[in-house]
């Protein structure tokens, strides 16, 4: 029963990406869209703690990513609006974290 | 056999309606014999402080709501044990069952489907 888990709000305003990570156990994926992008930052606390993430799969909003001007490291995959769908498909269920 | 739903509740109660809606879920849920779970989170936590006083903000009373939970057969309570501990509460409103973190993981991975308010 693997999660993907959606957080879309920045790292930088709450809490909802550190509560997130101790959540995520192996073989769950984390898809960073809107301000959570920002959490992709290398150099940052976030950054580095998604760098530090073991079995678990990284994944950013290619266009997130691209408009706010963010070079995420290579261990996130970007994708794209089909690629959510297949994503969310893949895993037997999505947590979004509204 | 009906999908069982967490519901993974992280708002303070007199802060906005997350909170409440997340209780109206469950208790909706209940009613319908939906295998609900319900897991205080963060600031959820809060929501089981004892000894609240909502009337002093013109707020209805979250607690009695809570306090139905039993009663529309949700029965299936956790908190999360390092939030209770960040935020000072060692007695709850509502008896739940206290996690850690692997318990936390070993929770969500039991259902079939979870909604974070």
């Amino acid at each position: 029963m693997k999660t993907l888990h959606v957080l879309s709000s920045s790292p930088f305003s709450d809490d909802r990406l550190s509560s997130c990570l101790c959540l995520l156990g192996n073989g769950d994926g984390l898809l960073l869209c809107g301000d959570a992008t920002y959490a992709a930052q290398p150099g940052t606390q976030h950054g580095e703690a998604l760098a530090a993430l073991q079995g678990v799969a990284l994944y950013a909003l290619a266009e997130d990513i691209q408009a706010r001007g963010l070079q995420p490291d290579v261990g996130i995959e970007q994708i794209d609006y089909p690629g959510f769908v297949a994503l969310a498909c893949r895993f037997s269920k999505v947590n979004t974290w509204l | 056999m009906s999908r069982s739903l967490l519901i993974i509740s992280r708002q303070a109660p007199w802060n906005g309606t997350g909170a409440r809606e997340a209780l109206d879920i469950a208790l909706a849920g209940g009613a319908f014999d939906l295998p609900i779970g319900l897991l205080f989170l963060d600031d959820g936590v809060l929501q089981l402080a004892v000894g609240q006083a909502p009337q002093a903000v013109q707020q209805k009373d979250l607690t009695a709501n809570l306090q139905a939970l039993p009663m529309f057969g949700v029965e299936a309570l956790y908190a999360c044990a390092y939030s209770l501990a960040q935020r000072g509460l060692s007695d709850t409103a509502l008896a739940v069952e206290r996690l850690d973190t692997d318990g936390l993981r070993t929770l969500i991975d039991r259902y079939d489907q979870v909604i974070t308010l």
